[in-house]
């Protein structure tokens, strides 16, 4: 598995972890719940930034794995 | 009129107007009555008996039950504004350990012996006076007892512990039948629930209870106990996903070459670790 396509695994997995956490974000019945959750999903936001701007890079040098 | 129809005629007179006093009276449980109220209660039942058995006037009677249940209505109200009429009326509370000691002579005024005073304690899951920092009799006869600092039960405060907030859980089915206002109140719907129970695999009409906790999992209590039902575990999961999605940024960070990427992936490696470190309470607590 080249780098590219494993960065691609852990990017997919962030993303659903994101999405858990807006999930229970909504489902929080406790404004600090609610809070809490709301500042994790905004943190997975700046990290998904990183990654898919690193994740472009790679595809860029190394287009052969592009869309992999 | 025969006697016994008068008789009927009175007892059910008066068990209305006694169910409609009673009523007016609040939801104090009688097991926790004061004295006062316990000789309101007690007078108020004699005199009932005996306006039903003709024992006096029926009118006279109702007069005398009307008093001894309105007056405390009365009495009790100005008691809610007043804290001087309510400890004329209930008595005050008797401090009977103060800072670990016995307080010799408030035992005495309030005729409490050794003896009960240890019953009481041990009521209290107390053994040894030892532990014992502060203990109050309260005007209704029980004992309340507050421990010694380093004998009270450990709260996650105490460990410093951060815990997720948690509000009631809500009952939403019960007997098999779903109960739609809790699921609307916590904003769920039908849909949900039954998305919900066929992923667990259970029919509604199986299931004699479910609750929904504050985190928003579902707990059943089938008819049929022989069914085993997956314990709810996504929380947990979840956080083992985040420190998994940390350990592989670390990885990656050691494994490239260009120094721009691996300082990208060291400082979200470290933003991943911070976030977990604070969502623990939310997910494993």
């Amino acid at each position: 598995m080249t780098v590219g396509s494993q960065l691609k695994q852990t990017i997919a997995g962030l993303h659903g972890i994101q999405g858990t956490f807006r999930l229970y974000a909504a489902q929080a019945r406790h404004d600090r719940t609610r809070f809490a959750f709301r500042e994790a999903c905004k943190v997975m936001d700046d990290i998904l930034i990183d990654l898919e701007g690193r994740m472009r890079s790679l595809e860029f040098t190394e287009p052969q794995y592009k869309g992999l | 009129m025969p006697a016994w129809v008068e008789i009927l005629l009175r007892s059910l007179g008066i068990l209305v107007l006694v169910f409609i006093l009673m009523r007016l009276g609040g939801k104090k449980h009688p097991v926790n009555l004061t004295p006062f109220h316990f000789v309101v209660l007690s007078v108020a039942s004699v005199l009932a008996a005996l306006t039903i058995l003709t024992a006096v006037n029926f009118a006279f009677g109702v007069l005398a039950i009307g008093v001894w249940l309105l007056l405390p209505l009365l009495f009790d109200y100005l008691a809610l504004r007043s804290k001087a009429v309510h400890d004329v009326m209930h008595g005050k509370e008797t401090v009977l350990i103060k800072q670990g000691k016995i307080m010799e002579e408030n035992m005495e005024k309030a005729r409490l012996t050794g003896e009960e005073l240890l019953k009481a304690l041990r009521a209290k899951n107390v053994f040894s006076l030892a532990d014992v920092e502060f203990a109050v009799l309260e005007a209704s006869g029980e004992v309340n007892v507050m421990l010694k600092a380093d004998k009270k039960p450990v709260t996650p405060h105490d460990l410093e512990w951060k815990v997720m907030p948690q509000t009631e859980p809500e009952t939403i089915i019960l007997d098999g039948n779903i109960l739609h206002d809790p699921l609307t109140e916590l904003g769920l719907t039908r849909g949900w629930l039954h998305t919900r129970l066929e992923s667990a695999g259970v029919a509604l009409d199986n299931v004699f209870l479910g609750q929904v906790n504050s985190a928003g999992e579902l707990y059943l209590d089938l008819f049929d106990d022989a069914i085993q039902l997956p314990t709810p575990s996504i929380r947990e999961l979840l956080f083992a996903n985040l420190e998994k999605a940390q350990a592989e940024l670390t990885t990656y960070s050691l494994e490239t070459i260009n120094p721009e990427a691996k300082a990208m992936y060291r400082k979200n490696a470290d933003r991943l670790r911070a976030l977990a470190e604070n969502l623990r309470p939310y997910l494993l607590r």
